[in-house]
């Protein structure tokens, strides 16, 4: 130590030595993970003692480990469960730093084909499951389209959870149709005069001009189910050997111009291009309009609204209602359809390295799609949660026990399957409910791109996505004419859409 | 002291004053009331809070929301949770910056600039959320409470203001305890931290209700569902209309009742507010620090 | 950059001779040496040992690969950021609104924090600090709710107001126009109550007798304000504004994102959101590292910048 500049070196290099020691104990975490693809994590050749879930939760109770449900499940599989609940937020990013620690879960809920997932899948993170599906006793019993939708261009990456097919209606106000001696609205011309009657004919008879016919919030959704019933593709069509998007077909122009009719008449909310959609139901409920597009959830939700207002007991009265598809005006029904799931179970190839511990895993899952497994995970335990009638019906208790349990969702490791008990459908709303939805699943129009993975979509969708969306709105709200819809569809084709176009068009035809 | 100032009291101070005091009073009432409407509307009904767009008192009065809060374990258990790491965490994290801002705010001291450098880089460059976590998890503190307190132990904008409040402390006052034979660490600890109670206090808050805030560490830190904070759930209830989470909904997810919702960000932010009042005494007793050049 | 700024002190130092120097290091300062550790000790720790993150902006990373397997790609997202056509709006976008900040909502609580240091009622001046602090609790999803309840085309209390004042119905919430405006106006409700407190803090040190001194020198109420009052709060004001120019090109993303819609995008896109809408969601880290790292360079430059006039202006102040 012969100089200032010596000492300043040293405890310079000193300070470096430490931050590299540091850096390389972080390094060491990923280093980890690359290798425990083949080697053990912990010597874990035999068979998988606890089966460890990673999966998201809705509840604002954190449900706490091994709990009375969760011991139901072990019991009911013979299998040790460890579930690790992750709030739904920010779920996507606890994804990917768990996938990136050294200590993967065996099964992953995936709530989507999101990127994260995507990479992954494709650097092998997770077990490819179609050849092995066929196997077991109810794993086997999948819906073909479904399976297809969820997978990635063909590859089962996970069992889909399954959900309703048909969800998309019409909500009317029902004393609005009564005020005014209307019918529920069945074809586009019987939704046009309904529209029409609630804007200029008084529907709440306040003597006041003071409503409107239909709300639309700042989430369009409406408009797309709309150009579906007009007979438009569902985001992706195949016409004439080709994939193509829905925006480019006469339907779709068709139902934008009605939608700038019903708007340049005064028919629809004036606000619609910055009303929140968390005030969605508020607006119907308040009587500034009467009439909206969406699902029947949300049709649940503002008839329990008017229940709360009114305090009404009877299940036969109902204070909106529901119509489910509505029929183009040349009377063709073509329904809005959702995919069908709601993510999927995925298996780690990191921590499930042999096929002997796939087939344990698998045949855990197995056994959770099986009626009984169906309903311990979906309604609970049986004489805790909920009983059966004479007739097989379930009957919810509603014992300070079962309200505890409720909220440990184990319903979110449930994938698909038959056999589950159903509730006694108590009430006119539920009764339509139910009778619509299993009316309109034969005229369901299925997006045409549900299973493709387009690398282009991936990197560019959501600008994309947002020339259209934009234009649409733009358009209808009259700040731009035809012409620029159209120069804003050619911004589309040469901002990547005509990209996205062929390489949908080679995913399709390779898959089938 | 204000017998000074009414003695002085010119004509246009008098309406100055008075202009002041209007002007400060609008601006608290406009301020305050969105929050009076949080309050009013967790003790509302369902159907009055679709139907007001605003109201200060609720024409039916319910308990509902807070029964349900208050009778469910996981709910007073986060709460007290919340409250614990908050507590401790902010005494750690005045810690591990006041005894790096001192002596940082040392012209005399070796290396200095070199650290502050330091700080001012990682101020504007971070590696990341994974590569944090993966150093977090290498630490084995996952699943610990110092998981949610040391990864931001050090606010680096925070230690720089800190440590320019501290170049202007009297020079004088730390020469002479120096002289009667204190050696740094007990000047510090014995003279400058009892008189830099406004900055305490001020930092305190801040690092309060930072950890108490906080929802990306829990989120990515802890796996035991029963050391969950209050931030987590409060996402839980407000997921809805977050942006983040758009799109990303399950179509089976039915969300949480509106009184309920802010019912929850009434038990969720009320605690950590009253921390200010509690904490505005101290802001008047820091006379000593920083003479003022006029 | 290190380097550089250890050996300048010690060049001055070269006169010393060793011993001294020893002596100052390690007898003088020993205890400030041992006061630093902890702190020193976070910083390699927490901040520095995860920096090596940083490279996954050259690469295209996958979390399941980790940062070593994933393949690099040098400066793919760079050139695919900045070669964006979108790339001049959104930096155009991004700076309109920070010096729009910096100019109208950065001095609001400084002005605040003058107008409470005036009030002698001491209940009050409590009372009114902790009612203007409470909107940084309340999120934006809250605040921006209630922009639409008084805001809306459809029956707002502000656009009813301006109507029958000014005769003309403004959608503010849709004309691209108002987006700035909006923007700031939401920023200054809700941060400027919690801005005083930083100045109250530093006006906590001035002692009573210079006040009394200045009224028995007979001086007004300015000229108190402007001869003590800011002279008191200037270097944190300075010190701040630096602080400040670091995050130029962070707008925040969760209030732009609520105030977008479809019919103000070309005026709303800045890159918080657009990283969001390409990076985040799409799950590429990568990108949104490689914009972030241009926006700390960015920061970074600033920073120096600012600190260096300042300094020029008044030696004592600056961030070192």
């Amino acid at each position: 130590m012969d100089s200032l500049r010596k000492r300043g070196v040293y405890s310079l290099a000193g300070l470096f030595l430490l931050f590299v020691l540091v850096a390389c104990g972080g390094n060491d975490g990923t280093a980890t993970n690359d290798s425990s693809g083949e080697g053990g994590e912990s010597g874990e050749t035999t068979l998988i003692n606890e089966i460890t879930i990673m999966a998201p939760t809705f509840e604002t109770t954190a449900p706490p480990a091994d709990n009375e449900w969760e011991q139901a499940v072990e019991a009911f599989t013979g299998r040790q469960l460890t579930i690790n609940w992750v709030p739904n937020v920010s779920y996507e990013d606890r994804m990917n730093v768990t996938l990136a620690s050294t200590d993967i879960p065996h099964v992953m809920v995936i709530q989507g084909k999101t990127p994260g997932f995507l990479n992954s899948a494709e650097a092998g993170a997770f077990w490819e499951l179609s050849d092995y599906l066929d196997d077991y006793e109810y794993l086997s019993q999948y819906n073909e389209d479904i399976l297809r939708n969820a997978s990635v261009n063909g590859n089962v990456y996970g069992l889909y959870r399954g959900r309703d097919i048909m969800r998309s209606t019409a909500i009317v106000r029902k004393d609005w149709l009564d005020n005014l001696g209307l019918d529920v609205p069945e074809t586009i011309d019987d939704l046009y005069e309904v529209l029409q009657a609630f804007t200029h004919d008084d529907p709440d008879g306040n003597g006041a001009d003071d409503t409107v016919g239909l709300i639309i919030p700042t989430w369009y959704g409406s408009l797309d189910t709309l150009s579906i019933w007009f007979g438009a593709p569902n985001v992706w069509g195949y016409e004439n050997g080709e994939v193509v998007p829905a925006f480019t077909t006469d339907a779709y122009k068709a139902s934008l111009e009605f939608v700038k009719k019903i708007v340049d008449e005064g028919l629809v909310n004036p606000d619609f291009t910055t009303l929140s959609p968390d005030d969605w139901n508020n607006a119907m409920f308040n009587g500034q309009g009467g009439v909206i597009i969406d699902t029947y959830s949300r049709a649940m939700q503002i008839n329990n609204l008017f229940v709360d207002e009114t305090g009404s007991t009877d299940p036969e009265e109902h204070f909106v209602e529901i119509t489910g598809t509505i029929r183009s005006s040349d009377g063709e029904e073509y329904g809005q359809p959702t995919d069908g799931y709601s993510g999927f179970l995925a298996i780690s190839k990191t921590s499930v390295q042999t096929e002997e511990e796939l087939h344990e895993v698998l045949a855990f899952l197995d056994q959770l799609s099986s009626a009984d497994g169906l309903n311990l995970l979906n309604h609970g335990i049986e004489g805790v949660n909920y009983e059966l009638d004479d007739e097989g019906y379930l009957i919810p208790l509603e014992t300070p026990e079962a309200a505890a349990l409720k909220p440990y969702e184990m319903g979110q490791i449930s994938t698909y399957g038959e056999g589950m008990h159903t509730m006694r459908q108590d009430g006119a709303l539920p009764q339509k409910r139910y009778q619509l939805m299993e009316d309109n699943e034969a005229h369901a129009v299925y997006n045409a791109a549900a299973p493709l993975v387009s690398e282009v979509y991936t990197t560019r969708g959501t600008q994309l996505d947002d020339i259209i969306a934009d234009a649409r709105i733009q358009y209808v709200a009259g700040h731009i004419d035809e012409a620029g819809w159209d120069s804003a569809i050619d911004l589309w084709y040469s901002s990547g859409g005509q990209e996205l176009i062929d390489e949908l068009n080679e995913l399709y035809t390779e898959m089938n | 002291m204000s017998d000074m100032h009414k003695l002085h009291n010119t004509k246009p101070g008098k309406v100055f004053d008075f202009i002041n005091i209007i002007f400060l009073g609008i601006a608290a009432i406009i301020t305050l009331l969105p929050f009076v409407y949080v309050v009013a509307g967790s003790f509302a009904t369902e159907s009055e809070l679709a139907r007001r767009a605003f109201f200060v008192f609720p024409e039916t009065f319910t308990l509902e929301a807070y029964r349900y809060i208050f009778t469910s374990e996981a709910f007073i258990r986060s709460i007290i949770v919340t409250i614990g790491v908050t507590a401790v965490g902010t005494l750690v994290q005045l810690f591990f910056t006041f005894t790096l801002a001192y002596p940082l705010a040392k012209r005399q001291l070796r290396g200095r600039k070199l650290l502050i450098n330091m700080v001012v880089f990682a101020m504007l460059f971070s590696g990341g959320m994974i590569p944090t976590f993966l150093v977090v998890q290498a630490l084995g503190l996952v699943d610990s409470y110092w998981a949610l307190m040391l990864p931001n132990a050090i606010n680096p904008f925070n230690l720089i203001i800190i440590k320019n409040f501290f170049q202007n402390f009297s020079v004088e006052l730390e020469e002479s305890a120096k002289i009667d034979g204190a050696t740094e660490i007990g000047i510090f600890w014995r003279i400058v931290l009892p008189l830099s109670k406004p900055i305490l206090a001020t930092f305190a808050l801040f690092y309060a209700v930072g950890i108490w805030n906080d929802f990306m560490s829990p989120l990515l830190y802890l796996n035991d569902s029963s050391k969950w904070t209050l931030q987590l759930l409060l996402r839980q209830v407000t997921i809805s209309s977050d942006p983040n989470a758009l799109g990303s909904l399950d179509p089976d997810y039915i969300p949480p009742a509106e009184g309920m919702k802010l019912a929850i960000i009434v038990i969720a932010t009320l605690p950590i507010m009253t921390i200010y009042p509690f904490l505005q005494k101290h802001f008047a007793k820091g006379l000593l620090i920083g003479s003022v050049k006029g | 950059m290190k380097a550089i700024t250890l050996r300048k002190p010690e060049k001055n130092a070269d006169k010393k001779s060793l011993a001294e120097i020893v002596k100052i290091m390690w007898v003088r300062d020993k205890w400030l040496y041992c006061l630093l550790i902890p702190g020193v000790l976070y910083f390699l720790i927490f901040r520095y040992a995860p920096m090596y993150g940083v490279i996954i902006a050259f690469k295209n990373y996958v979390p399941f690969l980790g940062i070593q397997a994933s393949p690099w790609v040098g400066l793919d997202h760079f050139t695919s950021f900045f070669s964006s056509p979108d790339f001049l709006r959104l930096l155009g976008n991004t700076l309109w609104l920070s010096f729009l900040g910096i100019a109208v909502a950065f001095p609001a609580p400084i002005f605040l924090a003058i107008l409470l240091n005036e009030i002698r009622f001491s209940v009050y001046k409590k009372l009114v600090q902790t009612c203007i602090y409470v909107p940084h609790f309340l999120s934006w999803t809250i605040v921006i709710g209630l922009t639409h309840v008084l805001f809306s085309i459809n029956g707002g209390a502000v656009v009813d107001l301006v109507e029958t004042i000014f005769g003309v119905r403004i959608n503010f919430l849709a004309e691209p126009q108002w987006f700035r405006p909006m923007i700031i106006l939401q920023g200054i409700w809700k941060g400027t109550g919690w801005g005083t407190i930083i100045f109250l803090a530093a006006l906590a040190n001035v002692s009573p007798e210079q006040y009394e001194a200045a009224i028995v020198d007979g001086a007004g109420r300015f000229r108190r304000i402007w001869h003590i009052t800011l002279p008191a709060i200037r270097p944190t004001v300075v010190i701040m504004l630096i602080l400040t120019m670091g995050s130029v090109l962070n707008t925040g993303f969760d209030q732009i994102f609520l105030m977008t819609n479809s019919l103000n995008r070309s005026v709303a896109d800045v890159f918080d959101t657009y990283v969001y809408n390409v990076g985040i969601t799409r799950g590429s880290y990568s990108y949104s590292t490689a914009v972030g790292l241009f926006k700390s360079l960015v920061g970074i430059i600033l920073i120096l910048t600012t600190d260096f006039i300042a300094k020029k202006v008044d030696k004592e102040s600056g961030l070192f």
